[in-house]
């Protein structure tokens, strides 16, 4: 994939203090728009995590009625991968770290 | 291979391409949706985002195919497994550019609705909500009839 090239091509950072950034657990969440349809929403949450239709209606209503539904949590490389998805499919997506809550 | 043929009433389609197709160029270079992670340094967020609008040109591209000479000559448009998840997605973007355009003199829940007079609105947000509705058609009726295609792609 494209960008994981270019992830290790750049390195803004030195490589300790990158590390313990990239390092803990991070939530992938999705946040409400008007716009996608509700069924919209169920399929592509069926499509990327593997959700049966239940659990998909589940995180969609989250998101629907309190704007925000964490759908995955684990390590921030895994996390990017599936906010890149997400938002292939144009779902507005934020990755937060377990710190900050 | 399951395919949808759907009759479209040209008269009513056809003045609406020329907002689609206004939305599909200003996605070239922008994403639909915003790009909601900031702790991305500089070089890695716009490979990032590049790689999202290629993707997001490849999608739109197969949604304006839809609307080709046989659209104008009898009014049909198809979907198969083969371009369904491309079209959803892509209906996906342009509505959103829609709503960004257009649309923000609607409600939120006008929009989640679909409830708005359009008789009260001027020509050409009249326009751009009735393409927006048209692509929400589009996607329910691929939603419908080929989701499994796309889950199983």
């Amino acid at each position: 994939m494209i960008l994981a090239q270019a992830k290790t091509q750049v390195s803004p950072l030195p490589q300790a203090e990158t590390e313990l950034a990239l390092e803990g657990v991070w939530r992938v969440v999705v946040l409400n728009d008007p716009v996608n349809l509700m069924s919209y929403v169920v399929l592509v949450f069926k499509k990327v995590f593997g959700f049966d239709e239940t659990t998909a209606r589940r995180h969609m209503l989250e998101v629907h009625e309190r704007g925000r539904s964490v759908v995955w949590t684990g390590l921030r490389e895994k996390a990017e991968a599936y906010a890149f998805t997400l938002q292939q499919w144009h779902l507005t997506t934020i990755l937060e770290s377990d710190e900050t809550h | 291979m399951k395919r949808i043929e759907v009759k479209l009433a040209l008269p009513v389609v056809a003045p609406l391409l020329d907002v689609i197709k206004g939305m599909a160029d200003s996605l070239r270079r922008s994403l639909a949706a915003p790009l909601g992670l900031t702790d991305l340094d500089a070089d890695y967020g716009t490979a990032w985002a590049d790689e999202l609008v290629a993707a997001q040109n490849e999608d739109v591209k197969t949604l304006l195919a839809l609307f080709n000479e046989g659209f104008f000559r009898e009014g049909v448009i198809a979907f198969d497994e083969d371009n369904a998840e491309q079209i959803v997605r892509a209906t996906a973007a342009v509505r959103l550019r829609l709503r960004e355009y257009y649309l923000k003199p609607l409600a939120d829940e006008s929009l989640e609705s679909g409830n708005v007079e359009l008789e009260e609105l001027d020509e050409s947000l009249r326009k751009a909500f009735m393409c927006y509705l048209f692509l929400a058609t589009i996607q329910e009726l691929i939603i419908q009839h080929l989701d499994s295609s796309i889950l199983e792609s």
